[in-house]
């Protein structure tokens, strides 16, 4: 383990924070689809599935790296698929919350429990955006270090 | 870096971009007829292509069309203002004047009070009072509007900052200016710049609302000083008058709570004055000895001290009068109009003696912990009983001059020395409401009573001519209020000492002028309900008319008009509170030859009457733990506060968490026709009668999902049916007070009126008329239906058929912070106001859907709270105005079904049953006892979670406000159903082995069709017509970023590539 870490370069490290983002992502998503039954996330296993092949993308990208260097064809493929997962999970959550985020905002500001979850649901969201953030960074850099 | 990681880096970054240009995309089309709305932009047209007989069922008057037909916007923004001139003059209520109104014109006058310069005109969120307005100091001097640089405002935050400001209700107003003629005074400019200058901190705004700890923001002495210490210098100059305006909000969302208000402000209530509003009365009697006081609200303030005060001259109560109604006031005040208004709630001295209010607020239960589910764990105990407003203070106070029922006990007495008193109790009166001129009245021969009875139904009237002589020496109008009295028996079913049954106005009488005014009384609205009796056939409950004598007077309100029955009681006039006239009462013998005890015991469609709602009682459940108000003993049974009810009722539990309904999976639902074969479409049914058996031929054509469909998406967009020949439509909008949505932003471009993107006035918003109680005020039915008329001519314009409004539930008490919004305390006024509006509407084919069926009876917890009561007051006082406005008899002939053909569901529950899924209110009542055949949908995404439940109600559609793009984007298995209560899941398929869902759905559609065919839509439906999908700019946007990054994300992949194996080589 300590040999395959000491292989990573910046950019695996940027990975792996995003797949540790889409992870906590996940959590945040599923803690707000738990925290009342009302505000379940209806679409939540369509969201879990692309949060977690995401993250399973961005590890995979690093691995890949490791095997077959820097800006392998697979290895990129993987990031960005990974980075399309991130985006459509953050698209699934936000897409089911608009309703609330609608309310919240007009006719139903007094709602504490829609507050709670909207601000779970924040967390969610704002993690999926930052892991494709990390990832388009990560993108820009080597994964491994390469011999000078 | 290097050139690969970098194109790398592209892509990725691409590939982010294309993936947010998809969700943007498909997020935009999911909500697209939303979107349109905010944006003014048009994504879809019904186009009709043979344009013969299309737009021909319902026009605008032509006063209001240019010579080619397209519409004229200056004329009906003119007939807007004049409108609303109109009722705030007939809605204003004169309650106190020593002889300092009239003023005349070209008075000097002073204002006070910084409501004198932002008025409440409308709510910070429900009926707002959008646009360009004239505010009060432009009404008293000037002579043409400032539009430009005097648009309404209401709060807002500013998210990036998180900054409370002042924002516009419209972006600007570039177009026309319209003349008035003023009162003609001259304003005091120093107090006016004063308070001008102390808003910009204050911030008040002209759409406000109540809170949970208000303070009215009324700036203080030194703060007057502050800004101008040599203010008084003016008032030698302004001191013909000092006019002083107090003001308290109403507003969708939020109450006022007993005790709420900022402390130091010396009142400790939120209606009461605050010591710098009686600051502000005391530095106007320094400007002048003549006050006269405007209460700006639509709630009840607190003004018995102001009453009982010689110094103040004149007091008028003015509402929340909209965005043109201070031109009304102002007609008022200099004596262009006389008042003519009456109140249409009663100001008690203090709000906190009202029985309702010992329970209104934020109650949850004891053991919440065995609630599961959302919004179920708050409840209020209404153990007021059927004593709302007035029928309380006038009932007790009839009590108390009898010397019965422990009347004049401590328990409710806030104002009285002792015992409870009615003149220290009441400052003001229901339906109260003085003039300039002074009118006599009498009875034209005896009534006509008119009892005929059809099979089970009996239909009883008696018809009073009254006629009113203007013995003045100015013009006015009278209201004729007429009361009645039903023979009470101690310790029998409780009965209010005096209840309005009906009114009619006069028309403006010249001085010595007189008319005779007819008033016809249903006289089912002085029976009683009684739960208890025995129907003999296994069912309890009915409304009963007692054999006895009944009296009926008219009056000056309710007080007035129950002093004139004691008068004619033979009770001694020293022993009453107020004047009395035994000559304006009427009094028979009603006997079972007459009229039987059980008269009313079929409604009027011919339906049994008995208990629909026993789960409302508290004590249904859990018998004895709540006591409701009794005549027998006011001082015994004056409410308490229920403030930790614990649930003990496994059936109560159940019903909070949503056990109501079991989908059935195998039933034989070969019965229920569908998918047939046939060529009836919906055009061909405009105008058909409900029963008409087309309608039978035309659903059937309907496949199930088509029929859930409509049952699901209640609107704004509503869904299409292909096989009928319907299309996606946006077909609903807000609000009581004009429809939301400006007159360039129609949904119905085609209509030859349609008033074009860029004409000078396009972006005024209709929402501009006065909050509810003042309409109800007028006691003016041709008023209440004048404006349904306007309304619905907006909605021709805007190309809406069917209006979320007006608001019908009661004032239960002042507190409501959304009474603005609603008329009265009182279930016949309320109700043949709103049945005026609904009849006037649907002449342009606007269908009105009153709300919130029902016991919306506060905003605090409205979200699923469970309001208990007994059925008796259920149907005497919510559900009374609901009936009137549904069975709208004085309309509904054999010919002519008149009835209203809209509803919107109440958030709240019944008991602890949500009133979406309550079978007994919507279905056994709704629409058997009364016969209602039109479109019920939820509120706001309400009780989703309870599908099954909801459309086997009664309910006939979801109000599902944003969601669009039905069967593609849009669909049944949305996830946004996907969390129901009793663990199904929601799809085309769901009903499949339910027959009495599949029924259901079929009778919404039948429902929600019939109400359509009845609407202005009809206007642009022949066999021709289909949608056109049309481009947007934000769709072309989203389409163009997709394009773009996808080609980007694939060029960058590609160099990657290249690159890579330029590397490699």
């Amino acid at each position: 383990m300590a040999e395959f870490m000491k292989k990573l370069s910046v950019g695996s490290y940027f990975n792996i924070v995003a797949a540790i983002l889409g992870i906590v992502g996940l959590i945040a998503a599923l803690i707000c689809s738990n925290m009342t039954l009302t505000y379940q996330l209806g679409n939540m296993g369509t969201i879990g599935c692309f949060a977690f092949v995401g993250a399973v993308l961005a590890l995979a990208s690093v691995y890949l790296a490791t095997v077959f260097g820097n800006a392998d064809i697979a290895g990129t493929a993987a990031l960005l698929l990974s980075i399309a997962c991130f985006a459509a999970a953050f698209g699934n959550v936000l897409s089911e919350r608009i309703l609330l985020i609608a309310g919240l905002f007009s006719y139903d500001s007094v709602n504490t429990v829609g507050w709670k979850v909207f601000y779970v649901t924040v967390v969610a969201m704002a993690a999926f955006l930052v892991g494709c953030l990390v990832l388009i960074i990560g993108a820009f850099t080597n994964s491994v270090k390469t011999a000078e | 870096m290097k050139k690969t990681n970098i194109f790398r880096g592209l892509a990725a970054l691409m590939t982010f971009l294309l993936s947010i240009s998809v969700i943007v995309g498909n997020t935009l089309e999911s909500f697209s007829s939303t979107i349109d709305t905010a944006l003014g932009t048009q994504s879809e047209m019904m186009v009709t292509d043979d344009q013969d007989a299309v737009y021909n069922r319902f026009t605008p008057p032509a006063e209001l069309l240019n010579e080619d037909g397209t519409g004229n916007s200056h004329a009906l923004i003119q007939a807007a203002i004049d409108l609303n001139r109109k009722q705030a003059a007939e809605g204003t209520v004169l309650l106190k004047n020593n002889g300092v109104l009239p003023l005349s014109t070209g008075a000097s006058v002073t204002l006070f009070g910084i409501r004198s310069q932002v008025p409440i005109l409308g709510s910070s969120f429900g009926v707002k009072a959008f646009g360009g307005f004239i505010n009060l100091d432009e009404a008293l001097q000037n002579n043409i509007t400032d539009f430009a640089h005097h648009i309404t405002t209401s709060l807002s935050q500013n998210w990036a900052t998180g900054q409370v400001e002042r924002g516009y209700t419209t972006d600007g107003w570039s177009g026309d200016e319209f003349e008035f003629d003023g009162a003609g005074y001259k304003v005091n400019p120093t107090m006016t710049s004063i308070y001008q200058k102390l808003n910009e901190t204050y911030l008040h705004t002209e759409n406000a609302g109540p809170s949970e700890e208000y303070d009215p923001g009324e700036p203080s002495v030194k703060e007057i000083e502050s800004v101008n210490a040599s203010y008084k210098d003016s008032f030698a100059q302004y001191g013909d008058a000092s006019i002083v305006v107090i003001g308290r909000p109403s507003a969708e969302s939020e109450d006022y709570l007993p005790g709420g208000i900022v402390s130091g402000l010396g009142a400790e209530e939120p209606l009461a004055l605050t010591t710098n509003e009686r600051d502000a009365i005391a530095l106007a009697k320094e400007c002048s000895d003549k006050v006269i006081v405007l209460v700006n609200s639509a709630s009840a303030v607190e003004i018995g001290e102001l009453k009982d005060n010689p110094d103040i001259d004149a007091i008028l109560w003015i509402g929340a009068p909209g965005s043109y109604g201070m031109l009304g006031v102002a007609d008022i005040l200099v004596g262009k109009t006389s008042p003519s208004g009456g109140l249409a709630d009663i100001f008690a001295t203090y709000n906190m003696s009202a029985p309702a209010m010992q329970n209104m607020g934020n109650f949850s239960y004891k053991n919440a912990d065995v609630i599961t589910r959302e919004n179920s764990s708050n409840y209020i105990i209404e153990a007021e009983g059927i004593y709302v407003g007035y029928r309380y203070y006038e009932t007790r106070y009839f009590d108390a001059v009898l010397g019965e029922g422990n009347a004049t006990g401590t328990a409710g007495a806030y104002a009285s020395t002792s015992g409870w008193d009615y003149d220290k109790e009441v400052a003001y009166g229901f339906g109260y409401g003085l003039s300039y001129t002074t009118f006599d009245m009498e009875y034209e021969g005896e009534p006509v009573f008119n009892v005929k009875k059809d099979g089970d139904v009996t239909t009883a009237t008696a018809t009073f001519n009254v006629k009113v002589t203007n013995t003045g020496n100015v013009a006015g109008k009278k209201s004729v209020q007429i009361y009645g009295q039903a023979p009470y028996e101690r310790g029998g079913i409780e009965k209010s000492a005096i209840q309005l049954l009906n009114y009619a106005k006069t028309d403006l009488l010249q001085p010595g002028e007189s008319q005779t005014v007819p008033v016809e009384v249903d006289l089912q609205y002085i029976a009683t309900y009684d739960s208890s009796f025995d129907n003999g056939d296994g069912t309890f409950g009915t409304y009963i008319a007692d054999p006895g004598t009944y009296y009926f007077a008219f009056g000056n309100g309710a007080h007035d008009a129950l002093n004139n029955i004691m008068a004619a009681q033979g009770i001694d006039a020293g022993s009453l509170v107020g004047e009395s006239n035994a000559s304006y009462a009427y009094s028979t013998e009603i006997t079972e030859d007459l009229l039987s005890r059980t008269a009313f015991a079929f409604s009027k469609t011919g339906t049994k009457i008995s208990n629909q709602l026993p789960y409302a009682d508290w004590n249904y459940f859990q018998e004895g733990e709540v006591t409701y108000l009794s005549r027998a003993d006011w001082n015994g049974t004056y409410p308490k506060s229920y403030t930790d009810m614990e649930l003990t009722n496994q059936e109560l539990i159940d019903y909070l968490n949503g056990k109501y309904y079991t989908i059935a999976t195998d039933d034989d639902t070969s019965d229920i026709v569908w998918d047939k074969e046939g060529d009836l479409m919906f055009y061909e049914m405009a105008g058909l009668d409900f029963a008409d058996e087309k309608w039978e031929e035309l659903l059937s054509e309907m496949s199930l999902e088509e029929a859930q469909y409509l049952a699901t998406f209640g609107g704004p967009s509503i869904p299409g049916a292909t096989s009928i020949g319907t299309v996606e439509t946006y077909m609903t909008e807000n609000a009581g007070n004009g429809v939301a949505v400006n007159l360039n932003a129609s949904k119905d471009t085609e209509a030859p009126w349609n008033i074009k993107s860029d004409d000078p006035n396009g972006n005024w918003h209709p929402e501009v008329f006065e909050s509810s109680p003042l309409t109800a005020a007028a006691f003016n039915p041709d008023l209440a239906k004048e404006l349904g008329e306007f309304i619905g001519i907006e909605s021709l314009f805007t190309g809406i058929p069917i209006l979320w409004g007006p608001g019908l539930n009661t004032h239960r008490h002042a507190y409501n912070g959304r009474n603005g919004e609603y008329y009265s305390e009182d279930p016949i006024l309320s109700g043949y106001t709103a049945m005026e509006f609904a009849i006037g509407a649907l002449e342009y084919g606007l269908i009105a859907a009153p709300k919130h069926y029902a016991f919306n009876d506060q905003e605090t917890n409205r979200a699923g709270v469970a309001p208990f009561m007994t059925e008796q007051r259920a149907r005497e006082v919510e559900l009374r105005a609901y009936q009137i406005a549904f069975e709208a008899t004085k309309y509904d002939t054999e010919d002519n079904n008149a009835g209203m053909r809209g509803l919107m569901i109440s958030f709240s529950k019944i008991g602890p049953v949500e009133c979406t899924v309550s079978t007994g209110l919507m279905t056994e009542i709704l629409k058997k006892e009364w016969g209602f055949t039109g479109y019920a949908v939820t509120d706001i995404y309400d009780d989703f979670d309870l599908y099954g439940a909801v459309l086997t109600s009664g309910a006939t559609c979801y109000d599902t406000r944003g969601m669009s793009g039905f069967y593609t984007d849009t669909t049944l298995d949305s996830p946004r159903f996907a969390n129901q209560a009793d663990g199904s899941s929601i799809s085309a398929k769901v009903f499949a082995g339910d027959a009495r869902a599949q029924q259901a759905v079929r009778e919404s559609a039948h429902n929600v069709l019939f109400a359509i065919a009845s609407s202005n839509l009809m206007n642009r439906y022949n066999a021709t017509t289909h949608v056109v999908k049309l481009n947007t700019w934000w769709r072309t946007a989203y389409y163009t970023a997709i394009g773009c990054t996808a080609l980007l994300t694939a060029l960058f992949v590609v160099l990657f590539i290249l690159s890579r194996k330029k590397k490699e080589a």
